[in-house]
């Protein structure tokens, strides 16, 4: 039987022809240095116009907006991974604006008729796109972002960067199975043009910015 | 996917007379648009991105073998398994097989045109398996039984009420007209496929060369779930998807969303390397790679090696008159638009699909707009001077060619035909155009309209307003 890789690659280096060796160092002309500014700022409007929703400013007032707006998409349950603090805190302090009922997850996967917000800490935020930086780097849990109806990360205002190759750049020696890039909620406009939200994802994308 | 590409005179005429088809072409067209200038227009690093991305993509095909060999090695040394197919056949057999030996009955996918080159779900319900298309316009034309009709919005086709009666029949879902709800529908029901199924199959917009990795973007969400939930992940990908490396991504992301659906960005970006690492939540235990030539490697080898610069937005098709007036169906196969048109024969040989390259009013803009920089109406040409090469153009074609050639040349023998035109165009036209004329021009009316000669020629009109020379 005739190896499939190996005659492959004999078509592809064939076909390549000679065109000396390949490019050692990224090609020049990234992109160029980052607006002036600040890339907070620039993060909550570009998360904005994403379709998400930020809450920022003192932590008491943004927890009591968070808890009014999850009361308002019908929240019933708040999940968090286990071992995640940031998340469980925020969750938590929440309880009292409920009610909602608080859990770890595990039942959560299943065809539950809870309505759920997953919270999670994200490891970085994108201003230049208005992304969340969510990865399974040192086993966390991707299901708060995944399957929840809402989606409340929690960002420190610190991990908030300008560009992606910054954000790219920390994973490229050894990347975690997942990185996901969130820009505002789950969409489609399959069904006649017309955009709507939580197709399979969360409807409803909530950035909690933390002043550092 | 069942080709028909030299069907498009008929298909095409088909299409024009579809008036619920003609009304989503224009709304879905105009719409992708409009919103792909505004965000170009809001993005003045747009031409150096494009330019950094169709250099970085010309290093990569001239130099394939190395950066896909690249590829292979990172993504085994984290766990992913690599199957390499030659062609459609192998592909489905391969595909099947994989299916297999994971005991998997039920897979769920995302959108992946890669898939529909090799006819993936029919592969996968020969061997048992049944395959739910996730994708919400995915998944309503697979209910309907139907071929997507535009790469990334493959039920622009379908209005609401003709949605809500299939999601009624198969779904058991109650009639509806808003939106919403159908979506809320189709998500209940592919969130509990998602759950259950035991392979998630995806496309892959990039290859990462230096980690191994599967880039998915989407808006629905559906890729990573795909991705992550199941135990076992196949991404079916042709071999031209590879980028060098992570640090490269960004530029690519920075072109495709905007030139897609004129987004900054996608819902989401999923980067997925290898198989789920110990201590992991989630994530899949087996992760299959099926690298796709199909045909690839022979056109690496051509003239037309950069048709594989391509990162399938989209671009073209929404810019292309012929694309807004026939839309995707009638260019009988899975890709549509300008790309179609050269990439279609290309893939399945030119004899094939010699109708498609013409399929083009050669107005340039699709080379406007592809964010790889494509030339793409020089190879619509190159094509067709192929095609008479080869045979494949009738002996009326190609006399009518030379006469125009013949005419075009010689100024007055222009005038005198512009004069007889004038007289004789009466006879012939209709509305703008000139339809039936005789033969062997009827080689030309048959599928077109000519457009009716001008009381004044343009060159009379010219020197009127020009007045007399010196």
């Amino acid at each position: 039987m005739v190896n499939e890789r190996e005659s492959l690659f004999r078509r592809l280096s064939a076909a390549c022809g000679d065109h000396g060796t390949a490019a050692e160092e990224p090609l020049p002309g990234g992109p160029s240095a980052a607006p002036e500014g600040d890339r907070v700022a620039r993060f909550a409007e570009m998360f904005t116009a994403a379709g998400g929703f930020l809450l920022r400013g003192p932590v008491e007032t943004a927890l009591s907006d968070l808890g009014e707006m999850l009361r308002a998409e019908g929240v019933t349950a708040l999940f968090f991974p286990e071992d995640d603090a940031a998340a469980r805190e925020i969750a938590e302090a929440l309880v009292p604006f409920g009610p909602f009922l608080l859990t770890t997850g595990a039942e959560v996967r299943g065809e539950s008729a809870a309505v759920t917000a997953g919270f999670r800490a994200a490891e970085a935020a994108i201003a230049e796109t208005g992304t969340i930086v969510e990865t399974s780097a040192g086993g966390k849990s991707l299901l708060p972002g995944l399957i929840a109806d809402v989606h409340v990360s929690i960002v420190p205002a610190a991990s908030v960067v300008d560009r992606m190759e910054e954000a790219l750049a920390v994973f490229t020696a050894d990347p975690p199975r997942n990185i996901s890039f969130l820009s505002g909620p789950s969409k489609t406009a399959d069904i006649e043009q017309t955009l709507t939200v939580g197709a399979h994802g969360p409807k409803k994308a909530i950035a909690l910015l933390l002043p550092t | 996917m069942e080709l028909n590409a030299n069907a498009f005179g008929r298909s095409a005429r088909k299409a024009l007379l579809d008036k619920t088809l003609q009304e989503a072409l224009g709304r879905t067209t105009g719409r992708f648009l409009d919103h792909r200038d505004a965000a170009v227009a809001a993005f003045p690093e747009f031409e150096a991105t494009r330019e950094r991305a169709s250099r970085i993509k010309r290093d990569v095909l001239d130099h394939l073998d190395t950066y896909l060999a690249r590829f292979v090695e990172e993504a085994e040394k984290r766990g992913t398994i690599v199957h390499v197919a030659r062609d459609a056949a192998q592909a489905r057999e391969i595909a099947a097989r994989i299916a297999r030996d994971e005991g998997v009955a039920l897979a769920v996918k995302s959108k992946s045109m890669a898939s529909e080159e090799i006819s993936f779900n029919e592969a996968l319900q020969e061997a048992g398996v049944t395959v739910v298309e996730s994708d919400l316009g995915e998944f309503i034309i697979q209910l309907a039984g139907e071929a997507p009709s535009h790469i990334i919005a493959p039920a622009v086709h379908k209005t609401r009420e003709q949605i809500s009666r299939l999601f009624e029949r198969h779904l058991g879902e109650p009639r509806t007209d808003n939106i919403p709800e159908l979506v809320g529908m189709a998500r209940r029901h592919l969130r509990a496929k998602f759950l259950s199924a035991g392979m998630g199959v995806s496309g892959g917009n990039f290859l990462v060369a230096d980690t191994g990795s599967v880039v998915l973007v989407t808006n629905e969400g559906n890729g990573r779930m795909g991705a992550v939930l199941p135990r076992v992940h196949l991404a079916v990908v042709g071999i031209e998807k590879v980028i060098p490396r992570m640090a490269d991504l960004a530029t690519f992301l920075r072109l495709l969303p905007r030139s897609a659906s004129g987004q900054t960005i996608s819902s989401y970006v999923s980067i997925v390397t290898g198989t789920r690492r110990a201590g992991d939540p989630e994530g899949p235990e087996r992760m299959h790679i099926l690298l796709l030539d199909c045909g690839r490697s022979a056109i690496l080898e051509g003239k037309y090696r950069e048709i594989l610069k391509c990162v399938r937005c989209a671009a073209c098709l929404n810019v292309c008159p012929v694309y807004q007036s026939v839309g995707g169906h009638a260019y009988g196969w899975v890709y549509s638009g300008p790309i179609g048109a050269v990439l279609t024969p290309l893939l399945v040989g030119l004899p094939e699909a010699v109708a498609l390259p013409d399929a083009s009013t050669l107005c340039g803009a699709c080379a406007d707009v592809c964010p790889v920089k494509i030339p793409l109406p020089d190879f619509l040409l190159e094509l067709r001077s192929d095609a008479r090469e080869q045979g494949l153009k009738t002996p009326g074609e190609i006399a009518a060619m030379k006469g125009y050639a013949g005419v075009m040349k010689r100024a007055g023998l222009l005038e005198a035909i512009e004069r007889i035109a004038g007289v004789l165009g009466q006879f012939f036209t209709k509305g703008k155009g000139i339809g039936g004329l005789p033969y062997p021009f009827s080689g030309w009316t048959e599928r077109r309209d000519f457009p009716a000669p001008a009381s004044l020629p343009f060159r009379k009109h010219w020197k009127i307003k020009r007045g007399p020379r010196g």
